[in-house]
């Protein structure tokens, strides 16, 4: 009974220790820091965390009173990754029908499903993607029925107050995609897509007639058109998964015309049309590894498409790596990684993944390195974009993240087994 | 009715095509063009030989032999298709082509035992989904050679990432998949001109969740239960089959009475095959206590599983797969798409190297078989975290080495020695590195992709004019 006592008491002071936010304050010595903004790489920095947010930056800074001090010795520290497509925490295991909260098959809930309302912060791949760097994430719906997915949220990897955007950006897919699910012909796609837009727009300026049953019927339910008001109304972009160049500017057409924000996911074929693309600025996600012609619409996917879109002046956001962009969504930095190996700067892939979904969602706190910032922070052992670094502490909002998961649990008992 | 009228317009294509590429001389490439029949006793046999190529020395390199070693400031020197000598300042035979290899590095060529290409070819359209015959959960009959398409676009970009040698093998809907077949990456019209000469097929076996969520509402098996029914009913009738046709070879070999033959039967030839140890069992396997039922089932009925394939847990039972001398064929990472790969950690190959075994890390996947090596580093690095020292020298082996012997190769490919095939990568930097690349990739001692040329490199078929006119794929 007492051993018992004694042994819960541990536990949870273990808990706590690991929980505990920096009040007392953390020194972080001798850093060299990655933000993606330009630095001079020999240049090794101290950082000063108090309670959640970074309070000095500079060389020779005293240890905070009572606080503690970790010598980075030159290791990098760059803010937490955002992985901008991912189904963290709304997926846990891909084939379990019942773990897969990320669509539906409800004809009435296309645009209106909110994937923050089943946002789960306890799936072990939220904390194993913590534990291996990722902070950050824009968490998006998959397709039910409908052209419209829903809304994507962008989330915090943190055990609470994780939701930080609740309606991020609505996504639709357009292209092949879209052309099954409007049941052939991405024409068809484009279509729905017009009308639902038009619909909304209808449904905005006549609420109170629609509310007496005196309008004209829509293509979509209520609470469909309801989310898709902050889309006419500029209040949220449009979030449009497409390929092939000519579908790209199909889309960038229809939102110059219809005064709607985009942002472009997937866009094997962005290279082709990267000044059109640029000239509206209109950011785009991508996965850089992605080379092949999976499809008739990937043909011109191409392992630099990530450098032409740069180098025309477009923002990247990144996912990644590959189909695993949920459980190994920490490997967006291996994407990033190999964007640099195929020419693209260094700072830029880091702000792919960094100050880039921070600015673009607005998350004013995140994404750089600098007095008044998130301490949302890693350490890592060696350069974050090198597949054989790992994280050696996580900071979210300044608390101490654990460095176990479920896998590490699993890798200690047979390592343990095996050793003794 | 349409499609058969335009039958011979095609077969006509197919045959300019195969004219055409014999007719074009492509500098650093060779296509063996052949009429695709074979007059040898085995059907379907190897038309593959090397293309004539001068001796090559690549000079100060660091060299992973992939027998454990790392060679620093080494030169290697090959030719005629063999690998003839490794050590430091060699001398080199007149008009040999000499490479400074000063900062890069060198492997043997990368080996993906566990590859789709050619059989789930892209675009991934129906038309091209050849990996399953799923219409039956034994289907050893079926060779997925006679599934390949050798102009998939995938096998030149899984070149330029160092892969020289690939087993593909047919999916994992059902219980017995069918055979598997060793390729070289080279570029070919036909599957036989890119088979490996002499190199053994594979039978692809699946346990768990694919066989009984395929077949679950389709007569079964819809249970692991059923699945190890249903071997043991296969297995039951080859042990029947091998005794009738071995006792009908004995009495031929004795010269006695001419017996009656037994009628042949491609399912049970397979299951013989591995019977009688000539064909290798590759077995998609993912949970530790399959595993363990499946090396229960080997030894009811006499055969040698030779590698399980996925083993998202293999760490848990990395001892008896060492006892058992069976490979263990993992990625570095994947997991979480289905309940059977949940319990991924990123040490499962060190774990297997801990405990003596043989462990290889596969692809299966297009994108990752272009990097592979990155896929041991990052295996590596966790291994590291967790308390072992593994080196790059220790941990090629898992891309190289291991992975030929697990094809029956390990005589032949993996390993840069004396007298091993000229399978060789030159790598701008540490090969495990995110930032590395491959330079140059030689088969057989024949260049076959040159990072600096990109005009002497072969492309598809499939990738000519088909983003403009003039413009090819990427």
């Amino acid at each position: 009974m007492k051993n018992l006592f004694i042994k819960s008491l541990a536990i949870s002071l273990a808990l706590f220790t690991v929980g505990l936010a920096n009040a007392s304050g953390l020194l972080i010595k001798n850093a060299r820091i990655i933000d993606g903004s330009e630095r001079d790489a020999s240049q090794l920095t101290d950082i000063l965390v108090k309670g959640s947010i970074i309070v000095g930056l500079g060389s020779g800074l005293s240890a905070p009173e009572n606080g503690r001090v970790i010598d980075a010795n030159g290791r990098p520290v760059s803010p937490g990754f955002f992985n901008a497509d991912t189904q963290l925490g709304i997926l846990e295991l891909g084939s379990v029908a019942d773990t897969v909260d990320s669509s539906t098959s409800n004809r009435n809930i296309t645009a209106s499903l909110q994937v923050s309302d089943a946002f789960n912060p306890s799936s072990v791949a939220v904390a194993y993607n913590r534990s291996l760097g990722i902070s950050h994430s824009l968490i998006q719906p998959n397709n039910g029925v409908g052209i419209f997915a829903g809304s994507a949220a962008v989330v915090k990897l943190s055990e609470s107050d994780n939701v930080v955007i609740k309606n991020a950006a609505m996504v639709v897919s357009l292209g092949q995609t879209g052309s099954d699910l409007a049941g052939g012909s991405r024409a068809a796609a484009m279509s729905l897509l017009r009308e639902a837009i038009e619909d909304a727009r209808d449904y905005a300026n006549n609420k109170d007639s629609v509310a007496r049953g005196n309008r004209r019927a829509y293509s979509l339910s209520r609470h469909d058109l309801e989310a898709l008001v902050a889309v006419v109304q500029r209040r949220q972009p449009l979030l449009v998964r497409v390929e092939r160049a000519a579908d790209i500017e199909r889309v960038l057409e229809f939102a110059k015309s219809q005064k709607i924000t985009v942002i472009l996911s997937g866009a094997s074929e962005g290279w082709r049309v990267a000044r059109k693309i640029a000239m509206a600025k209109v950011p785009v996600i991508v996965d850089p590894i992605n080379n092949l012609p999976s499809s008739y619409e990937t043909l011109g996917s191409r392992l630099d498409n990530a450098l032409l879109l740069h180098q025309a002046g477009v923002k990247l956001m990144f996912t990644g790596m590959g189909w695993q962009n949920t459980h190994n969504a920490y490997l967006v930095r291996q994407s990033a990684g190999n964007a640099v190996a195929n020419g693209l700067p260094y700072n830029v892939a880091i702000q792919a993944i960094t100050s880039n979904p921070a600015q673009i969602f607005g998350l004013p706190g995140y994404g750089q390195i600098k007095v008044g910032a998130e301490a949302t922070l890693v350490l890592w052992s060696g350069d974050p974009l090198e597949v054989m670094s790992n994280p050696d502490l996580v900071l979210i909002d300044g608390q101490e993240q654990s460095l176990q998961s479920r896998a590490t649990r699993l890798r200690d008992r047979y390592y343990r087994w095996a050793t003794e | 009715m349409k499609k058969i009228e335009l039958l011979p317009k095609w077969c006509f294509q197919i045959l300019l095509i195969m004219i055409l590429s014999g007719c074009v001389s492509i500098p650093s490439v060779t296509i063996p063009v052949t009429n695709g029949s074979s007059s040898s006793a085995s059907p379907f046999a190897s038309t593959y030989s090397a293309p004539e190529s001068s001796a090559t020395i690549i000079r100060g390199a660091t060299v992973l032999t992939g027998t454990g070693k790392q060679l620093d400031s080494t030169d290697i020197l090959f030719s005629n298709g063999k690998i003839t000598a490794l050590g430091l300042q060699l001398d080199a035979p007149d008009g040999v082509v000499e490479i400074n290899g000063a900062g890069l590095w060198v492997t043997p060529g990368i080996i993906d035992v566990h590859s789709h290409m050619g059989v789930y070819s892209n675009p991934s359209v129906r038309a091209h989904s050849d990996g399953n015959e799923a219409v039956a959960p034994a289907t050893a009959k079926v060779w997925a050679e006679h599934s390949v398409w050798p102009q998939d676009p995938n096998f030149e970009k899984a070149l330029a990432g160092g892969v020289t040698t690939v087993q593909i093998l047919p999916g994992s809907a059902n219980l017995f998949g069918g055979r598997g077949v060793t390729l070289k990456n080279v570029p070919s019209v036909t599957m036989m001109g890119m088979k490996f000469p002499g190199a053994p097929h594979s039978l692809k076996m699946a346990c768990g969740e694919n066989p009984k969520r395929v077949y679950g509402d389709k007569g079964g098996p819809a249970t692991r239960m059923g699945n190890m029914a249903a071997y043991r009913t296969s297995w039951i009738a080859a042990t029947a089959y091998h005794k009738a046709w071995s006792e009908y070879e004995k009495t031929v070999a004795n010269g006695g009475k001419i017996a009656d033959a037994p009628d042949r039967d491609l399912e049970m030839e397979t299951l013989r095959g591995v019977l009688k140890g000539e064909i290798k069992i590759h077995n998609h396997c993912y949970r530790a206590d399959e595993m363990a039922n499946m090396i229960e089932l080997s030894k009811e009925f006499g055969y040698k599983i030779t590698a399980f394939h996925h083993a998202v847990e293999a760490y848990k039972i990395a001892p008896l797969l060492s006892e058992n001398d069976i490979c263990a064929v993992v990625w570095a990472d994947w997991w979480g798409f289905k309940q059977e790969a949940y319990d991924m950690i990123r040490e499962n190959a060190a774990l297997i190297e801990l405990a003596k075994g043989c462990a290889i890390i596969h692809s299966d996947d297009e994108i990752q078989i272009q990097r592979l090596p990155q896929e041991v580093g990052k295996a590596m690095a966790a291994a590291n975290r967790m308390g072992m020292n593994l080196s790059p020298a220790q941990v090629i082996k898992w891309v190289t080495s291991n992975s030929a012997k697990s094809i029956g190769l390990g005589d032949r490919i993996g390993s840069i020695k004396n007298g091993m095939n000229a399978d060789v990568v030159l790598w701008s930097g540490n090969p495990l590195s995110v930032y590395s690349k491959a330079n140059k990739v030689w088969i057989d001692g024949a260049l076959r992709f040159d990072r600096s040329a990109p005009e002497h490199n072969h492309t598809s078929d499939f990738n000519l004019g088909i983003i403009t006119p003039v413009g090819d794929r990427p």
